[in-house]
């Protein structure tokens, strides 16, 4: 077993349930462990940042010597918090300043120090491409997709460094896995847009726009369902689909499900669920 | 005094017309090299004489002394001649081959001293040397330049050369190779070596024509001290290349050991003749030949860069066409085969006088950067004259290019930048200075002043290439027509921070950022954030600009309470609250607006969710603030050691 500390992120043990009920079997399956770490807090969003970019890098530090404390590098299944996590790494492995700075606060609040030299995070994508390996996961696979998948990276992790082996401007990690898992990916140009999340509830027809502009690409490119690797995102072009179709007067109707659930559903995990999806795909994805 | 019987000009005239204006009669400068012209030649032809046919007797005892003084005057020294009687020809010193070496000093072409009688054998013929670098962080890099400059002093044409993208069946074709490498990590190859490395130990090329030395750059506090270098020097020998001298070893403090080391490798190199044969028993003469153009190449007045070489590269180009006639577009795709170093640039230009004279972009001109010469390509923001091709595709890869998001296309490539310039002009992001007392000018003026920790300051936050490219940085510009965008931003936030500012204009700078179409409506800075530095520059002074907004309007609107409610939850209990931030940010009216716009209907009957407990959609249908589609927790549960994140917030911010 190879042995993580995982970080749900924002929104997995909140609105978006269904991740956290597949990155756990689909984990074990693969044999990756999942160390919890206990008392972990908000990564601030970005959105804490806009108001103190100090206070957001200060509770990003708790995580991350939370699991250097445990001695293993984090796992998130979840682009947004991986950018996060990796830019808060960046900032405290290139500034002595913003590291002393953060440690001064952690270790008068927490009793606890960051040395961020020993400590690493990646998305899950990276972790099963570069370290499980792509022959191991076709290996496991119960139930072939066997559906067109538009696959959506966003552009938070999409920089280097945060995404391991991928190409940042070009990514093809999840296309790769999508063909392992028995699916066939279809290309299009704005797989590493975003679609405004950190924007969805103060901006409205601009977010809608870029979120049907996403959605109107992966359905034009013959793309039955879109599967997301960004959980945040997720809210934008699931949720909001019918909305930003409105708004930018473009077919936006195609199912949208999380990158884990794809991966458990193909491993065999959760049947219902993956039948109600390919239901879905045929009526309303094609 | 004897008499010039033949003139001719060698390659690379720089046209500069001095020749035709001492003896017109002789030469004549057209748009690429000076002519030898026809009525003073044997031939009658009129080209640059290279076939060396004769000047007519008449002519040579009036013209020898002006072709001689031409041949002075040229800066480029390309104008040879021979004397009546077939003797030598009196030229200073050979020219410096522009391309693919270093320059060549007068020691290594024309020294008649007393060493290149013994040593005009080995003198003579191919002198190329190949010094290739593996560096992490540069060092390697810069010696070995400094070492190519070096090697001019013995005679020899020194290329530097980038292992990156080095395809390593060419090893075989140098005779004299030098290896200058740095370790990374725990004996690891630096990022540029690692691939030719690998290529190499998997093909073992032949390598037994191959005269070679390495100096490894290290640390002796790791374990695996210069490992990179010695792993070279043991594959060069394992594949039967010669060593010529032994393996240097140089600590974090290289100066002074890599420069023993060049001291002593390239005499011995420079032994090595053009069929291959290491001449030991004129390393001693070549010591000698080489102290007599002593020189350290570092001099700062006597800096010349040597070329670094990238293998040419064969590439699939597709190119966005817009004709503004028929109102059409689409993609045309080009096969191409470039220098690795070519920019973006040349090869639109070699596309348009090669394939497509009607192609259409923004040049960036022969110097500098020009901050409109932007495009996207494969994605990426960029300007197109400074960038290199190879720092963006492989060989055998696809290059797309396309216009710069967020502007009007005019034609093919090329964009009408009037949005930016009609925004700038309507916010009038420049100095209006605050008259200060004591601070006036002889005149009377008043104007502002600024220390100059100030000035490097407001310097580091505007040090972005292009504030137009900037702009097309941002996922968001390209679909909110009233947004002015991050470049404008930047320079809004600049003026702000500059202490030359007048109080009044400060505050317009701040209301125009607060205002519709300022910082806030950049919908995820992220976006902007993962284009290199500029990107980096902008989104950071994106953030700081919002960090001062929220303080000096106190949180209001929606983005205002967006912040203030998430912090707020993330303090309560270790996480956000998406319930309470749904509610505080939308409010009643937002909620309602979600119901109507049939998202929580989306909700409800199961075509946006996966599976779940049903009873998680009746929820939200039934406990308000349900409209947001996916259904959170109502209360957050506080996280283990919640004390600790609240004694963050009280620390950092007591406004939450």
């Amino acid at each position: 077993m190879v042995k993580y500390s995982y970080y749900p992120g924002n929104v997995a043990r909140q609105s978006s349930r269904e991740v956290e009920d597949t990155i756990q079997p689909l984990c074990k399956t693969l044999g990756i462990e999942l160390i919890e770490i206990v008392g972990y807090n908000s990564d601030g969003g970005n959105i804490i940042k806009q108001g103190n970019r100090e206070l957001q890098l200060a509770l990003n530090a708790r995580n991350l010597a939370l699991a250097e404390k445990k001695g293993h590098d984090i796992i998130t299944a979840c682009a947004s918090a991986q950018g996060i996590l990796h830019e808060s790494l960046d900032t405290f492995q290139n500034d002595e300043i913003a590291l002393a700075s953060a440690n001064r606060v952690l270790e008068k609040t927490t009793g606890l120090t960051l040395n961020a030299s020993e400590i690493s995070s990646s998305h899950l994508l990276h972790v099963l491409v570069d370290e499980i390996g792509l022959d191991k996961v076709e290996a496991a696979v119960v139930n072939p997709l066997d559906l067109d998948i538009a696959c959506y990276y966003g552009p938070h992790m999409q920089r280097k460094g945060a995404c391991g082996g991928d190409d940042a401007w070009n990514p093809t990690y999840m296309e790769q896995l999508i063909t392992a898992l028995g699916g066939r990916p279809v290309e299009y140009k704005t797989k590493t847009s975003s679609v405004g999340n950190p924007s969805l509830l103060s901006l409205g027809d601009t977010v809608m726009k870029m979120t049907a502009r996403v959605l109107n690409d992966a359905k034009k490119a013959g793309g039955q369902v879109l599967v997301s690797a960004c959980t945040q995102s997720h809210s934008n072009l699931d949720s909001y689909q019918g909305k930003a179709g409105r708004v930018a007067n473009k077919d936006t109707s195609i199912p949208v499900v999380n990158l884990t659930e794809i991966i458990a559903f193909a491993l065999g995990h959760f049947t219902d669920r993956f039948a109600q999806l390919r239901t879905r795909a045929i009526l309303i994805g094609s | 005094m004897p008499t010039v019987a033949k003139v001719w000009i060698e390659e690379d005239c720089i046209t500069c017309d001095a020749c035709e204006d001492i003896l017109p009669e002789v030469f004549e400068v057209t748009d690429d090299t000076s002519q030898i012209k026809s009525d003073v030649r044997e031939d009658g032809a009129f080209d640059r004489n290279t076939g060396f046919s004769s000047i007519k007797t008449q002519f040579r005892a009036e013209y020898s002394e002006l072709i001689e003084e031409a041949a002075d005057a040229c800066p480029v020294e390309i104008i040879k001649f021979e004397y009546e009687g077939g003797t030598a020809e009196v030229v200073s010193e050979e020219v410096a081959p522009v391309v693919d070496a270093a320059p060549a000093p007068a020691a290594a072409s024309a020294d008649t001293g007393d060493n290149s009688g013994v040593l005009a054998g080995v003198l003579s013929g191919d002198r190329s040397l190949a010094v290739f670098f593996g560096s992490q962080t540069g060092n390697a890099a810069g010696l070995a330049e400094k070492t190519a400059k070096k090697a001019a002093a013995y005679g020899l044409e020194a290329s530097v050369i980038d292992m990156d993208g080095y395809d390593q069946t060419k090893f075989a074709t140098h005779k004299r190779i030098l290896i200058i490498t740095s370790t990374w990590g725990e004996g690891e190859m630096p990022d540029n070596a690692e691939e030719l490395w690998n290529a190499t130990c998997s093909s073992n090329p032949g390598l037994s024509g191959v005269h070679y030395s390495v100096c490894a750059i290290g640390d002796s506090s790791y374990d695996e001290f210069c490992k990179a270098g010695t792993d070279w020097d043991g594959k060069f020998a394992s594949l039967g290349a010669t060593s010529i001298l032994d393996i240097k070893l140089c600590d974090v403090d290289f100066d002074e050991p890599w420069s023993q080391w060049v001291g002593e490798v390239l005499p011995r190199i420079a032994c090595v003749d053009s069929g291959g044969v290491f001449q030991e028993d004129l390393v001693e003469a070549m010591i000698a030949y080489g102290a007599g153009e002593e020189d350290d190449g570092v001099d700062a007045g006597d800096f010349t860069p040597a070329n670094i070489i990238q293998p040419a590269i064969s590439l699939t180009m597709r190119i966005f066409r817009y004709d503004p006639i028929l109102a059409q577009s689409g993609y045309d795709t080009v096969a191409v085969n470039l220098p690795g170093h070519a920019s973006i640039e040349d090869a639109l230009v070699a596309v348009k006088r090669e394939v497509d004279g009607s192609l259409t972009f923004r040049s960036g001109g022969l110097v500098g950067q020009n901050p409109l010469s932007g495009i996207k390509a494969n994605g990426r923001i960029l300007p197109a004259d400074t960038t290199r091709i190879c720092d963006l595709v492989s060989d055998g890869e696809t290059l797309t290019l396309e216009p710069v998001p967020g502007y009007e296309v005019v034609k093919d490539l090329m964009v009408s930048y009037d949005r930016y310039d009609y925004a700038r002009a309507d916010s009038k992001p420049w100095l209006e200075a605050d008259p200060r007392q004591g601070e006036r000018l002889a005149n009377g003026s008043p104007i502002g002043v600024m220390s100059s920790s100030e000035a490097t300051y407001l310097h580091t936050l505007a040090d972005v290439g292009s504030l137009q490219l900037v702009n097309a940085m941002s996922d968001t510009y390209d679909v909110d027509e009233v947004y002015s965008g991050p470049g404008l931003a930047l320079q809004r936030w600049v003026r702000s921070q500059d202490p030359r500012s007048g109080k009044a204009h400060i505050k317009q700078m701040f209301d125009l950022m607060q205002g519709k179409g300022g910082v806030w409506d950049e919908a995820d800075i992220s976006s902007i954030h993962r284009h290199g530095i500029d990107g980096s520059q902008a989104a950071d002074s994106l953030y700081a600009a919002r960090a001062r907004l929220l303080a000096e309007y106190k949180f209001v609107g929606k983005t205002g309470r967006l912040v203030k409610t998430y912090a707020r939850s993330v303090k309560m209990s270790g996480n956000v609250n998406e319930t309470t931030l749904y509610r505080s940010v939308l409010g009643p009216l937002g909620l309602g607006s979600n119901i109507m716009n049939g998202i929580s209907l989306r909700m409800m009957l199961g075509f946006t969710r996966n599976g779940g407990p049903m009873m998680r959609g009746f929820q939200g249908m039934l406990v308000p603030p349900a409209g947001i589609g996916k259904i959170p927790n109502m209360f957050n549960s506080k996280i283990a050691n919640h004390h600790e994140v609240v004694a963050i917030f009280n620390e950092l911010d007591g406004r939450f």
